[in-house]
């Protein structure tokens, strides 16, 4: 039913096709991790810390224990010895921090509100519920460390004990290697400071706020003596967890096996990192002999996940009179909460987001420097636009707040420092590979008539009608090579995937990575018939699965359409050329691979179209009657393949907001949103359009609704979607995307992976539209939420 | 979280005073108050059942006096833990003013909220706050007044 009998053009590359999974998933037959019910299975729930900062006097766990149905009620003291700590190698990135040594569960004390204390097993989950009220922890509390400013003045309590400070990262991001080189370059930029025609400073504040997937996290894990462990586990990366299993409970490697369960609602990266909840259900399944998966609440889920953003960027900007950018100088400071999270710790998001501060401009010169603080609030975990949702907040914003300096249209001083030729290396060494920037902004300009608006405005402020527009423009990863993924999180970058075929004609695909929703089944569905002259219908692709799937790094930084798909087609064109080999040899003739068509189920031989066999005939003969086969040549028909880039790879987005201020209270309704796009080569239309309508929806959800707010004692008040709110269908404008691609020149299809950086323009954007409609009061917006009070505060100060 | 109010109660001050320091009234006032035992003058510790919102939760904790300026003043300070529901502190200014027949009792209260208490709202612990206190003055201003049982809640 979902799917077309024919493509769009004649090819599916490119076809709308409708999503595949989504049949099962509106009809709910989705499968997810809850779903999953194993024979004696026990529950987990979590007794987690009332206090944000508290020594743990002592635990009585009698009363639980002693409740019928309770198996066990674990520790953090029980666990030290059973266990290693975290970090392991596999877990840390290739950059000095000061990174906490921590247990699933909190040992001598608690260090955020919401910290697992102790874990209640029992047969079924009321009963552990039941439990975990009759658990007495006895606390002493110490002072909370909730600023990050104050966190790192020297004195401050200390987060993590196993550290002098509470400084857990810091970076200076230019300049080059030596202090000495960057001290120069920190005297070059305050000499361009100095001698500008316009330099602005302003200090923007982003809010805590991240991602909230429908579903929350969950693990399930069994241990057989002979096998070992199985996990299922919500989780985009299989691989990595497996590993750090392994290496945290000293299991030999080849008996551990993580399974992201194909159905998964939602990641947004937050379950991109691995969990401590992971290795405590992991070790109770092996110690107790019997499966035992943990559901996390929605209220557990709040409190701990999901939560990024947070920082504070003091940004300089220097141009010249009419527009030129010359340098800029941003001084980060990050919230980064306990920090214990593994793989990105923290502060692995704060820091691409000051590589990313100088955007899709050019700069004679940046000084750029960042501080992460550890405090007593929930690690910050991955949420797409990993880490630079405020650093482009401050930078679009700077954009405009010098273009109102200088008095120049905003999108005229975009235009004039949008990098004209690619490829091109940032001032922070950031790589942009390929794409037309210039293209994409003047097709995003195309869709509105500027100076004709400026006149409409003109006349709306006589008649006491506010209206503005603004801009935003993005460059993100397309997936994450190597050289850039080695570094950053230890973890290779290339995209994997084994393609079996089948003796009916029909091709299984497995893939190492673990998509939470981005529809990976359709796309590859559609690259593999594309390749083979197949049906889409007639492929099944199998992911997250560690026993059956090839090493991946999983599915993080828009690595769908730029590395995973790229190893599938790939692999196809393996097993093509083997077909064509065998195909030829059993027609005895002489023939390259191009020499024939894969198409409508046949193949054909280009220069004579009555010489053809039938897809399934040859696939079966190479598979099922591997005799009579040309020199060298074995049958079966599988591939394993690996995609590497030559180099990193980027795509590009620029957005325009429209917006109507209502000066009297401060509401503002969002009356126009377009966006331009760069993707490449595109194989799913549908499927994009949906990628890029869900990303700026979230980021307009993060800068106008959603926050997460800890009071001074670290409390955290917003556990619940009544305190935390996100936007609904209601809240939002028409969101009208449209494309401008230039193909990738480093994948085989021309494809760039999308969407995870996405959201990252739209706060921009859609501030500089409310300033823009402000521009008679001088109001500019520093800080985020952006919410009607923010703003009728300032109409209200700027009058008086 | 922070509560002023004053209440107006038919007695004079020292039976007022007297009243406040008199652990069996306070235990019929306290709504919800289950247990209330004297481990001292000033110290009492005892156990009170609370509904905020969609959470009952049982307290169990302490009060101390402090501050006592016999006839006007004290200050009571408790602390109790809800179990899973979190816990709360409050410190509470109890003022009086001789009105001659009647006794102007002022209170403040200052609590602090955390665990999973904290997330219901402000608003919703205000609300509740505000409604426990009236109810224990009420009750207190009854038994004062020697009227019959007061309300459970």
């Amino acid at each position: 039913m979902a799917s077309k009998a024919t493509p769009d053009n004649g090819s599916w590359m490119g076809s709308r096709l409708p999503r595949r999974e989504d049949l099962r998933l509106v009809t709910g037959q989705g499968k997810y991790i809850s779903d999953i019910v194993l024979p004696r299975m026990a529950h987990a729930v979590f007794v987690r810390s009332d206090y944000a900062h508290a020594k743990i006097v002592s635990i009585d766990t009698s009363a639980a224990l002693a409740l019928p149905g309770v198996i066990s009620v674990t520790t953090g003291a029980d666990i030290v010895d059973e266990m290693r700590s975290m970090p392991q190698p596999v877990l840390l990135p290739n950059l000095p921090a000061k990174y906490p040594t921590f247990y699933p569960l909190s040992v001598d004390k608690v260090k955020f509100h919401g910290a697992p204390v102790a874990l209640v097993i029992a047969r079924d989950k009321y009963t552990a519920e039941d439990a975990v009220e009759l658990v007495e922890v006895e606390y002493e509390e110490l002072p909370a460390v909730v600023d990050p400013n104050a966190a790192l003045e020297p004195g401050a309590p200390l987060v993590n004990e196993d550290h002098p400070d509470n400084e857990i990262f810091s970076m200076t991001f230019t300049g080059g290697e030596t202090q000495a080189e960057q001290d120069e370059n920190d005297k070059a930029v305050e000499e361009i400071f100095n001698s500008a025609d316009a330099v602005i400073k302003e200090t923007f504040r982003v809010h805590r706020t991240g991602l909230t997937p429908m579903e929350p996290r969950g693990v399930l894990c069994d241990w057989s003596e002979s096998d070992g462990l199985t996990a299922w586990i919500t989780t985009q990366r299989p691989h990595i967890d497996r590993l750090a299993l392994v290496d945290l409970l000293d299991i030999p490697a080849e008996r551990v096996r993580v399974i992201a369960p194909r159905d998964q609602g939602g990641a947004f990266g937050i379950k991109a990192p691995f969990y401590r909840e992971n290795v405590i259900i992991a070790h109770m399944a092996r110690k107790l002999g019997q499966p035992v998966r943990w559901i996390e609440s929605r209220y557990e889920s709040l409190m701990n996940v999901g939560q990024e953003r947070d920082q504070i960027n003091t940004l300089e900007v220097a141009a010249t009179k009419d527009g030129k950018l010359l340098a800029l100088r941003n001084r980060g400071v990050a919230d980064n909460g306990t920090g214990e999270t593994g793989v990105y710790w923290g502060f692995l998001m704060p820091f691409l987001g000051a590589h990313e501060i100088p955007n899709t401009y050019t700069w004679d010169k940046a000084d750029i420097k960042l501080r992460v603080a550890v405090t007593n609030k929930a690690c910050l975990t991955p949420s797409r636009a990993f880490g630079h949702f405020p650093t482009r907040f401050a930078i679009e914003r700077g954009i405009d707040i010098i273009a109102h300096k200088i008095g120049m249209e905003p999108a005229d001083v975009r235009r004039k420092n949008l990098i004209p030729e690619l490829p091109y290396t940032s001032v922070t060494g950031g790589y942009y590979d390929s794409g037309d920037f210039l293209k994409v902004w003047d097709n995003l300009m195309s869709h509105v008539d500027l100076a004709n608006f400026r006149e409409e405005q003109a006349k709306a402020r006589e008649s006491g009608r506010y209206i503005g527009i603004g801009f935003g423009t993005g460059v993100e990863l397309s997936g994450m090579a190597s050289e850039v993924l080695v570094p950053m999180e230890n973890q290779p970058g290339y995209g994997a995937a084994s393609i079996r075929l089948d003796p009916r004609g029909t091709v299984q695909i497995f893939g190492g990575d673990a998509p939470g929703g981005q529809g990976h089944e359709t796309s590859v569905a559609q690259v593999v018939a594309s390749a083979f002259g197949i049906k889409p219908e007639d492929t099944l692709t199998t992911t997250g699965d560690t026993a059956t799937t090839p090493f991946g790094a999983g599915t993080i930084g828009a690595r769908g359409a730029s590395y995973f798909m790229s190893a599938v087609h790939n692999a196809c064109v393996e097993l093509k050329n083997k077909i064509v080999r065998i195909l030829a040899h059993d027609l005895g003739i002489s023939a390259q691979p191009d020499d024939f068509e894969f198409s409508n189920g046949e193949v054909v031989l280009r220069s004579d179209s009555s010489v053809k066999k039938t897809f399934r005939e040859i696939v079966e003969r190479i598979i099922m009657h591997p005799i009579n086969m040309p020199d060298g040549e074995v049958g079966g028909l599988e591939a394993t393949v690996f995609f590497e880039a030559a180099k990193p790879m980027i795509c590009f987005n620029a957005d325009l907001c429209i917006v109507d201020v209502n000066i009297d209270n401060g509401e503002f309704k969002i009356t126009r949103w377009v966006s331009s796009e760069d993707v490449g080569n595109v194989i799913n239309p549908l499927i994009v359009d949906g990628q890029m309508q869900g990303a700026i929806a979230q980021g307009l959800s993060n800068t106008m609704f959603e926050e997460f707010i800890y009071d001074d004692q670290g409390q955290q008040l917003t556990a619940d979607f009544e305190n935390y709110k996100i936007a609904t269908a209601a809240d939002l404008p028409n969101i009208d995307v449209t494309y401008a691609p230039t193909p990738c020149p480093h994948t085989p299809m021309g494809t760039r992976g999308i969407g995870e950086g996405r959201p990252s323009s739209v706060p921009g954007a859609l501030c500089n539209a409310i300033c823009d409609a402000l521009k008679p009061f001088g109001i500019e917006i520093t800080e985020l939420p952006v919410r009607p009070n923010a703003i009728w505060k300032k109409i209200q100060e700027a009058r008086s | 979280m922070e509560l002023v109010d004053e209440i107006r109660i038919k007695a004079d001050r020292d039976t007022v005073f007297a009243a406040l320091n008199d652990i069996d009234v306070l235990q019929r006032a306290i709504p919800g108050c289950e247990k209330l035992e004297a481990i001292s003058p000033t110290e009492f510790s005892g156990v009170v059942v609370a509904k905020v919102g969609p959470m009952k939760a049982r307290f169990a904790g302490s009060v101390t006096l402090s501050d006592v300026k016999a006839p006007e003043s004290y200050t009571l300070v408790g602390a109790g833990k809800g179990g899973v529901a979190g816990f709360a502190k409050m410190r509470t200014l109890v003022s009086l003013v001789d009105e001659g027949d009647s006794t102007l009792m002022r209170y403040e209260v200052k609590a602090d909220i955390g665990g999973k208490l904290a997330q219901l709202g402000g608003a919703l612990i205000t609300k509740t706050s505000k409604k426990l206190a009236g109810v224990f003055f009420s009750n207190f201003e009854a038994i004062v007044n020697g009227e019959n049982e007061p309300s459970s809640e």
